[in-house]
């Protein structure tokens, strides 16, 4: 039996008609919200490097990227899309296939999630159940399969509600992020997930395969801290143009991905050199962590902060959609299959700051990313961003908080949802909290 | 048979007035500054001759920012001799602060209150809750008057002035009674469950059908809304001297109440009707008080 004519387990069929017109209307308001967001940034600082054109372009999702895989799947290639960034990346791309993240950054299609599951459900969830809905996203409809790692509550039932389309295949983490049998579970999910891709796609995952997808995966991780490396100082560049290159490495081709990034690299570091700047050097500078930001309508915070009165800059972030992407590399110690794949494991479990964590010390690994954040980037206040529902991140604020107090770094705790009617709102929590930063220098 | 009338009567009307502080008088090389406080439901105004209270206005926002900052200032100007030319700073802040049209710079209302609250009560004040028409904030600050941490509530115009707009009518108590009266019951009700101002209304009249008093069905919300202003005071942090500002801190009934919860007296507010400075346009003192400083650092 296909799946098409299986009996669905959660969505109702929508009427074609009445599907077509939302894809349309959604498909309209997405490509205004892409120009206007790409137009803010340029805007913002109008000397932004012309390499930016490159990502403007990956970022349009209805336009050059799509086609690129749409061709390639034609030609035989398997998609793969993901949703946590759990999903090993290396495995993807040794057994020939395309990696695509998916989760979806549309605040409209969060209304359509609602007819499936209530209000209280995280607005990403909802959001990506509607996307799917009206087949929104290129990426989620050209995925073969789909790579679930049930993280949180909200990604393990999507994950079930997902099934109702597409093949998905889901990854259990261990909750106990330091106890060896942990490390085991996840070491045998990483198999199991190497097996079920080389059915999939019908592709051997050779060693000589394995070591090239992650000789790749090293030189994008190199590319990606190069750049994280240079928002350390002076801002050489906006933090919404930093988010844009680093969460469109989630679907470009990453070898073509790695090479702009370089070269944006070159460009900045030159900029370093002539002392040209994005943004006047006193700019406060704001780390900004929390629930993930998926393009392109969760550019609003990011936005309402290097574009505020005052203006603040974005130099870093902890967030699973942009600085914790590709941070951390792969570190093998033999090209055998084995240690290959016991690589691999540690690399998307120790590194991980996601709260769905817990160890003995609970979720120290996060404190200690945003200590360590904070000093080399010289953060002057954080923004603690959670959309409504999102319960993980909104637990561990308390304790968050504390450790920031100590630090004497203030932190501002921002709780929104997948709308566009708070901006006034946000505009006023966001500007009282840049001007408190400021307050020492002005008033 | 008697027709029935209708009942036009605006409970909700709240007095609009200005004031100019007697006895006091200006001269143009004065540091003359302004501070305009568009809020959701309030506009204010206030005027400062170098940094000291000189007037001050208060009327209803209409329905766009600019003509309801014009019509602010023309009212605070009015008896004060001065003409918006001698002005030489203007501060914008509120809810439409980047449309105010003769501002040279804009604040958002939350570094304004602070720095208000400092000019009306002295450097003692630590904690200002200020309940405006359509959110609540709770804000620390040091002895200068900036703003060290700060919360607001959500989008959700529960337990403010707006809210208590649509209970004075729904109870046709005029809004400067409200306070009073919802204190003139023998024994406090259980708060009302709903805080939305719309289920919460829902609620008002099924207690009505019930039987209650109007005393009583406002004492109840009273009590829910301040109970709800109460946990952000604490979550912002309580500290000594403790004030509350913007309109509703007026209304004893909340005010009380909220002391009660926190187990801290707020520092009196000074009798506006009497000419004391008025809480409701501590935002625009603020602005005005910010206006002075940075004209000052222009002009070094």
């Amino acid at each position: 039996m296909t799946k098409q004519t299986q009996e669905r387990k959660y969505v109702p069929e929508l009427p074609q008609k009445e599907s077509e017109e939302l894809r349309n209307a959604a498909k309209a308001m997405s490509a205004k919200v892409i120009a206007e967001n790409i137009e803010r940034m340029k805007k913002t600082n109008p000397q932004r490097p012309a390499l930016m054109q490159y990502y403007d372009e990956i970022a349009d999702f209805f336009g050059r990227r799509q086609k690129e895989i749409q061709e390639e799947k034609a030609k035989g290639k398997k998609v793969i899309g993901y949703f946590c960034m759990f999903a090993p990346i290396e495995l993807i791309l040794a057994a020939d296939a395309i990696p695509v993240r998916v989760n979806s950054g549309w605040y409209d299609t969060s209304k359509l999630g609602d007819r499936i599951v209530p209000v209280e459900v995280c607005p990403v969830i909802r959001s990506t159940i509607g996307a799917k809905m009206i087949s929104l996203s290129p990426y989620l409809e050209l995925s073969d399969a789909l790579i679930s790692t049930l993280t949180c509550d909200g990604q393990t039932k999507l994950s079930e509600i997902m099934s109702d389309y597409t093949q998905v295949i889901t990854m259990s983490p261990p909750r106990v992020k330091d106890s060896p049998q942990s490390l085991h579970l996840w070491k045998e999910e990483i198999k199991s997930v190497k097996t079920q891709i080389e059915e999939l796609t019908g592709n051997k995952i050779t060693n000589k395969k394995l070591r090239e997808a992650i000789e790749t995966m090293q030189k994008a991780t190199k590319a990606f801290r190069r750049l994280q490396d240079l928002r350390k100082g002076n801002p050489v560049i906006m933090g919404r143009d930093a988010m844009l290159v680093n969460q469109t490495a989630t679907w470009d081709n990453i070898k073509r991905w790695t090479e702009k990034t370089e070269e944006l690299c070159n460009e900045l570091e030159k900029r370093v050199q002539q002392k040209m700047w994005a943004c006047p050097p006193d700019t406060p500078r704001v780390l900004v962590t929390g629930t993930p930001m998926y393009w392109p309508d969760n550019w609003k915070l990011p936005t309402l902060i290097e574009e505020a009165t005052p203006q603040g800059v974005l130099v870093a972030d902890e967030l699973c959609s942009s600085d914790r992407l590709l941070y951390d590399p792969v570190g093998v110690d033999e090209w055998t299959m084995d240690d290959m794949l016991n690589a691999i494991s540690e690399r998307y479990l120790m590194a991980s700051t996601c709260p769905c964590f817990t160890s003995t010390d609970g979720n120290e690994d996060r404190i200690n990313w945003l200590k360590n954040k904070i000093k080399e980037f010289n953060v002057n206040g954080v923004i603690y961003y959670v959309v409504r529902g999102c319960m993980l991140y909104a637990m561990e604020y308390a304790r968050i908080k504390k450790a920031l107090d100590k630090m004497n770094i203030p932190v501002y705790y921002l709780d929104t949802e997948y709308t566009r009617e708070d901006v006034g709102q946000m505009k006023t929590r966001v500007e009282a909290f840049l001007e408190m930063l400021t307050a020492r220098v002005d008033f | 048979m008697k027709e029935k009338v209708a009942d036009t009567k605006e409970y909700w009307r709240w007095q609009e007035y200005h004031y100019v502080v007697p006895n006091k008088s200006w001269k143009s090389k004065d540091v003359i500054t302004a501070g305009v406080d568009v809020g959701s439901v309030g506009s204010k105004a206030a005027i400062m001759i170098d940094g000291e209270v000189y007037a001050w206005a208060i009327t209803r926002t209409g329905s766009n920012s600019p003509d309801s900052a014009k019509k602010v200032m023309d009212m605070v100007l009015d008896g004060t001799g001065l003409k918006q030319s001698d002005i030489k700073y203007t501060v914008g802040t509120g809810y439409g602060r980047v449309n105010v049209p003769m501002a040279n710079k804009a604040i958002t209302e939350i570094a304004c209150h602070a720095k208000g609250a400092n000019y009306i009560w002295g450097s003692k004040v630590r904690t200002i809750l200020d309940v405006g028409g359509q959110d609540i904030k709770a804000i620390h600050c040091d002895e200068t008057g900036r703003v060290t941490s700060f919360l607001m509530n959500d989008k959700c115009a529960a337990g403010t002035g707006r809210g208590m707009e649509v209970f004075a009518d729904l109870l046709k108590i005029p809004i400067e009674e409200i306070g009073q009266v919802s204190l003139s019951i023998d024994e406090e009700p259980p708060p009302v469950s709903c805080t939305c101002v719309a289920f919460a209304k829902t609620e008002a009249v099924g207690l009505l059908r019930k039987g209650w008093t109007k005393e009583k069905v406002l004492a109840a919300y009273t009590r829910a809304m301040a109970i709800r202003m109460a946990n952000l005071v604490n979550r912002v942090g309580l500290e000594r001297e403790f004030v509350v500002t913007g309109g509703q801190s007026k209304n004893m009934g909340i005010v009380s109440r909220v002391e009660n919860i926190l187990g801290v007296k707020a520092l009196p507010a000074p009798n506006w009707r009497e000419g004391g400075l008025d809480p409701m346009v501590a935002g625009a003192i603020g602005a005005a008080a910010l206006a002075k400083a940075l004209y000052e650092k222009q002009g070094k």
